[in-house]
C-alpha cells in the first residue's frame, strides 16, 4: 500500500515537472517548446478528442489485432519448431548458424521488406509482430527441450514410464516453464512489431496515426498516442506477468518475487 | 525379489572401468548395503541393475538376473523403485502429485490412487504438506516424499543411491529409522548404496565393501544385529562399535590410498 502511494506520487511529480517545463501553470520560462514537446495536460485532452472522433477505437483495434495475431502465430510456430529441433539434434546443428544469423538481424529492419512483400494492409504488421516474437519463443522452447533434467527422466523411466509419460510429466512442463518465462518479452515485442510496421507504411492503427500527426506537427496527438501505447503495453505486460506467475507458481523464484 | 550379479564389469566408453567382476547374490527380502569410497562405481552398479546405463556412455559385461531371470542390460524393469541422492521430485507437481506419479504410470484408477496417496503421505508424515510444491518444503520432507513415491506401487526391489547423503545428521537418523520401520513391515528387497559405514551397519543385514575405482568387492560382512532396529539405540551398543571398528579397519586403506591418489 505504501509502495503504491509513493509510486503514484512519483508519477504525479513527473507529470507536474513536465507540465511546468513545457510552459504550463503560466511558467515564465520554458525548457521545451510546447510545439515540439507537448504538455501533458494538452496530450491528455487530445486523448479525449481522439476517442471522441471514433478513430481511437478503430486504430487501437487495428494495432491490437495485428499484435495478437502475430503473437499467436509466433508462439505456435516457435513452439512447434523448437520442440522439433530440440529432438532432432543433427538437424538443429545443421541449421543453427542460419537461425543465429536471422536472430541477430534487427527484426525491425525487416519492416520495409515485409511492406513490399505483403502490402499496406494488416498482413505486413502481423508478419512483423510474428517474426519478432517467433525467435524468442523458438529459442526458449528449444532450450527448454534441451535442458530437460536427466535426473527427472531417469526417475520417470525407472517407475516404468514410457515416452508419453516422459512427455507429460517431464518434457512438456519443463518446456512450458521456458515458454511462459518468455511470455512477457513476447507480448511487448509483438506490440512494437505491429506499431513499427504501421510506421513504415499502413492505412490505420496507432502507429499510422502517430506518423501522420508527426508529419502535421500535431505534437499533442503524437504524445497522446505515446501515452496510450504506454498504457496498453503496461496492461498487457501486467496480464502476462499474472498468467506467468499463476502457471509457474511451483517455481521458487516466482513465489519469492510476488 | 532376488538379485544376482555374476561377473559384472562395466566399462565407460574411452576405456575407464567403473566396476570389475562384481558377483553378488541378494536374497528376496534382504537389505544389502554397498559401501565404498566415492568413485568406486557403486552407483553405476545400481544404474546397471535398473537398466539405466546409457549404451552410448557405458558398456556392461556379465550377467544381471532379477527374480531368477536374466534381464537385458538396457530395458525397463517393471517392478523396481529407485531413490536418488537428489530427491528428483518433479518441481511442477505438488508433493501429492509426485507421490502419485508411479500410480498414474501404472494406470491405477483415480479413486484408488487418492486412497493410496493419502496412506503414503500419512506414512511419511506429509499429510499436511500434500498440496505444497517441493521447493516449499525442507530437504528432509522432499526425501521422504521421494521415498514413499518409490514405495507407492509396491516394488519388490528398491535401489537407493545415497538417499540421505544430502541431509543433516539428525534428519538422516530419523529417516533411517523410518526406512527400517517400513522395510521391516514389508518383504521388499533393498539395495542401498552409501559412503557412510555407520549408516550401512545401522540398516543392512549384509554390508558389501567396494574397493576404490574400478570397484571390486573386497569383503562381505553379515550384520547380525537384531530387528526391529532403532538407529539411535543401535549406535550405543558394543556390538555396533565392534562391527564398525572391524569393517572400518578394512575400508580405511581404500580411503587412504584414494586420498593419496587424488593429491
Amino acid at each position: 500500500m505504501r509502495v503504491a502511494v509513493s509510486r503514484v506520487a512519483v508519477i504525479a511529480a513527473l507529470l507536474l515537472l513536465w507540465e511546468a517545463a513545457t510552459g504550463g501553470f503560466g511558467a515564465s520560462f520554458q525548457i521545451a517548446n510546447p510545439i515540439l514537446v507537448a504538455r501533458p495536460s494538452s496530450a491528455f485532452a487530445e486523448i479525449g478528442a481522439y476517442a471522441g472522433s471514433g478513430l481511437l477505437g478503430k486504430d487501437l483495434t487495428t494495432t491490437l489485432v495485428a499484435a495478437f495475431a502475430g503473437l499467436a502465430i509466433g508462439m505456435v510456430s516457435g513452439v512447434l519448431l523448437g520442440v522439433l529441433l530440440g529432438y532432432a539434434r543433427p538437424v538443429a546443428d545443421a541449421i543453427e548458424p542460419v537461425l543465429v544469423a536471422l536472430n541477430s538481424l534487427p527484426r525491425i529492419a525487416l519492416a520495409p521488406v515485409l511492406l513490399l512483400a505483403f502490402g499496406l494492409g494488416i498482413e505486413s504488421k502481423i508478419f512483423l509482430a510474428f517474426i519478432t516474437v517467433f525467435f524468442v519463443i523458438f529459442f526458449n522452447t528449444y532450450l527448454g527441450v534441451r535442458s530437460v533434467d536427466p535426473e527427472l527422466v531417469k526417475a520417470i523411466t525407472v517407475m516404468g514410464g514410457g515416452r508419453s509419460h516422459l512427455a507429460r510429466f517431464v518434457v512438456l512442463p519443463s518446456v512450458f516453464s521456458w515458454i511462459f518465462a518468455a511470455l512477457r518479452t513476447s507480448v511487448s515485442f509483438a506490440l512494437s512489431g505491429a506499431v513499427v510496421g504501421e510506421f513504415v507504411g499502413s492505412t490505420g492503427g496507432l502507429g499510422y496515426r502517430m506518423v501522420i500527426a508527426a508529419g502535421l506537427l500535431d505534437t499533442n496527438r503524437v504524445y497522446a498516442i505515446l501515452l496510450l501505447l504506454m498504457v496498453v503495453a503496461v496492461t498487457l505486460v501486467e496480464i502476462a506477468k499474472r498468467v506467468e506467475s499463476r502457471l509457474l507458481r511451483w517455481r521458487p523464484s516466482s513465489a519469492l518475487l510476488q | 525379489m532376488k538379485v544376482a550379479l555374476d561377473g559384472l564389469t562395466i566399462r565407460f566408453r574411452g576405456g575407464v572401468e567403473a566396476v570389475q567382476d562384481v558377483s553378488l547374490d541378494v536374497a528376496s527380502g534382504e537389505f544389502v548395503a554397498i559401501v565404498g569410497p566415492s568413485g568406486c562405481g557403486k552407483s553405476t552398479v545400481l544404474n546397471a541393475i535398473a537398466g539405466l546405463l546409457d549404451p552410448a556412455v557405458a558398456v556392461a559385461e556379465g550377467r544381471i538376473a532379477l527374480g531368477g531371470a536374466e534381464v537385458a542390460r538396457v530395458a525397463r524393469r517393471p517392478d523396481l523403485g529407485y531413490v536418488f541422492q537428489r530427491d528428483a521430485l518433479l518441481p511442477w507437481e505438488t508433493i501429492e502429485g509426485n507421490v502419485e506419479v508411479g500410480l498414474v504410470i501404472r494406470g491405477m484408477p483415480k479413486a484408488a490412487r487418492a486412497a493410496r496417496v493419502a496412506e503414503l503421505l500419512a506414512l511419511a508424515g506429509l499429510s499436511e504438506f500434500a498440496h505444497y510444491y517441493p521447493h516449499q518444503v525442507s530437504g528432509g520432507m522432499r526425501q521422504r516424499a521421494s521415498l514413499v513415491r518409490s514405495l507407492a506401487y509396491d516394488p519388490s526391489l528398491i535401489l537407493m543411491d545415497e538417499p540421505f547423503g544430502a541431509l543433516d545428521a539428525q534428519n538422516r537418523m530419523i529417516l533411517q529409522g523410518e526406512l527400517m520401520r517400513i522395510w521391516e513391515r514389508t518383504d521388499t528387497t533393498i539395495l542401498f548404496v552409501t559412503h557412510d559405514l555407520a549408516e550401512a551397519i545401522t540398516l543392512a543385514q549384509r554390508v558389501v565393501l567396494f574397493s576404490k575405482g574400478p570397484g571390486r568387492i573386497l569383503a562381505v560382512y553379515d550384520i547380525a544385529l537384531p530387528h526391529p532396529r532403532d538407529p539411535f539405540e543401535l549406535r550405543g551398543t558394543p556390538e555396533f562399535a565392534r562391527l564398525e571398528t572391524m569393517i572400518w579397519t578394512r575400508l580405511r586403506d581404500e580411503f587412504r590410498t584414494d586420498r593419496t591418489a587424488t593429491r
